[in-house]
């Protein structure tokens, strides 16, 4: 047989372990790669920026943990970002595979890094079935969907959430959303009832959401581990008092890096053996 | 009787929120909040429903011992345990600092599980890109130099052969992704809104199920 089709051949645990190896090796030495920050992550940013003290915003953890790698991140570098510009976090989910703890484990994290107050920095509503008809009813009043939090303290009796009646009373929405969700969120939260919005999706789902922000209809997309990793170094660059907190996107993107480095290697050779194959076929 | 009561309620209930929307007076506005409220409830039923229904087919597996049963045995363990402990538990972190058991087993155990299941996709993925990705005409090659543009420039990587790379790699998603984007959007939208439109109108009767 000719080599060129024996190395087409090659035992796939051959490709698993460079990809192994590919994944290990910069999780144990870290590389350091830099950090390019794009457009659509640079408006989430400044619209988080551009907000006062005592402005709120809907924060929805529409995903669960097989999205957790690129999404919680996301919601790490928000959370840090809004804690430090005072900004009131109202979080929700409406994901049913574990929405509600994903947005527990990021909250918490924030208390403990930041010891910030739930109550008064943030609330976590919790989990609400029904998807648009939830977005739509919060239309008018949230507390009709959410009457509690998740413990249990009534959305009235909540020092947050007072002076806060639906959407109008919020300054921005984000969803950190897998799926169609974050569509949904632009295509009736925003449309309907004007909330500017913005979504973190996972960097398969990102290409889709460009189609809105050219229309305007999101301010912004923050698409996977590089667009987290973007916004991380976005808020350690305008508060540098917190460096020194993990910063598990840039970690994960010089992983990802290089095995996207071994994935095209892949493609290549096999392609140039394929028509060294077709080239002696042909011959 | 028994067709047209179901018909004229699909109908009034698909009809009367788009009333609401060009008719937004108190009384009109008031029911149409109702109406939400109401579809928040049912579709938690719709979630019911899921959950019998898996209840019944791995119940169906054990029973006659079909190939893989011991799987479906977990399933409904794990679901009981996990339901018990959501019904009689709480979430989130306990006063002393620890974890409710509810909020424990889904941290150390679910969500492991399933970050680890999705992790295993990446090596599949370098499998078959080896594998199956070949230039067989002009359209794959073309796919091909795009998708390499993407990936290079979504690394810093691409940023170090060229500071030009990742501003390509924003380009071809500024544009020609976002013009076929755009197109699935509308394309999916369109049917979307004749589907809605037969409804309301009650040309299609999807709840009246095959009869």
């Amino acid at each position: 047989m000719h080599w060129a089709k024996q190395l087409l051949l090659v035992d796939r645990r051959i490709i698993f372990l460079l990809v192994f190896l590919g994944a290990l090796i910069p999780i144990i030495r870290p590389i350091g790669l830099g950090v390019q920050i794009s457009p659509p992550v640079e408006a989430v940013f400044d619209a988080v920026e551009r907000l006062r003290p005592g402005d709120a915003i809907l924060l929805s953890f529409d995903y669960g943990p097989s999205d957790g790698p690129e999404l919680d991140p996301m919601a790490n570098a928000i959370l840090r970002h809004c804690h430090k510009k005072g900004v009131k976090v109202v979080g929700i989910s409406l994901f049913p595979l574990g929405g509600v703890d994903m947005g527990i484990a990021r909250l918490n994290e924030l208390a403990t890094e930041l010891q910030a107050q739930d109550g008064t920095d943030w609330v976590n509503l919790g989990y609400k079935d029904g998807g648009q008809a939830a977005m739509k009813a919060m239309g008018e009043d949230i507390a009709a969907v959410f009457p509690t939090d998740v413990n249990g303290v009534a959305y009235r009796d909540l020092p947050l959430t007072r002076d806060i009646r639906a959407y109008r009373d919020m300054k921005l929405a984000i969803s950190l959303a897998t799926s169609v969700l974050g569509e949904w969120w632009i295509n009736l939260v925003n449309a309907q009832f004007g909330i500017p919005v913005a979504v973190g999706t996972t960097a398969v789902s990102a290409p889709r959401y460009y189609a809105y922000m050219e229309a305007q209809q999101a301010i912004g997309v923050i698409g996977g581990m590089k667009g987290a990793s973007e916004y991380e170094e976005l808020v350690e660059r305008a508060y540098p008092e917190l460096k020194g907190l993990s910063r598990t996107a840039t970690m994960g993107m010089d992983v990802q890096s290089i095995v996207h480095v071994i994935i095209i290697f892949f493609i290549l050779f096999g392609n140039l053996m394929f028509l060294l194959t077709r080239r002696v076929k042909e011959a | 009787m028994k067709r047209q009561i179901p018909i004229l309620l699909a109908i009034g209930a698909s009809l009367y929120p788009v009333v609401a929307f060009f008719v937004p007076t108190r009384g009109v506005t008031r029911f149409n909040q109702t109406l939400d409220e109401w579809m928040v409830i049912i579709a938690s039923f719709a979630l019911l429903l899921g959950i019998v229904s898996m209840i019944q087919v791995n119940l169906a597996k054990v029973r006659r011992r079909t190939s893989g049963w011991p799987f479906g045995l977990i399933v409904l363990v794990a679901f009981a345990i996990m339901a018990a402990f959501g019904v009689f538990g709480r979430q989130g972190a306990r006063p002393d600092g620890g974890l409710y058991p509810f909020t424990w087993v889904f941290q150390f155990g679910f969500s492991p599980l399933q970050s680890t299941m999705f992790s295993v996709l990446a090596f599949y993925v370098a499998s078959a890109s080896y594998r199956a990705f070949r230039v067989r005409n002009v359209e794959a090659t073309l796919l091909l130099i795009g998708a390499l543009i993407i990936m290079i420039g979504r690394i810093p990587l691409g940023e170090m052969i060229h500071p030009v790379v990742p501003d390509v790699a924003e380009w071809i998603m500024k544009f020609p992704n976002t013009a076929a984007q755009r197109g699935v959007i509308i394309g999916a939208a369109l049917g979307a809104a004749a589907m809605s439109i037969r409804v309301m109108v009650g040309i299609e009767r999807p709840y009246l199920g095959k009869s």
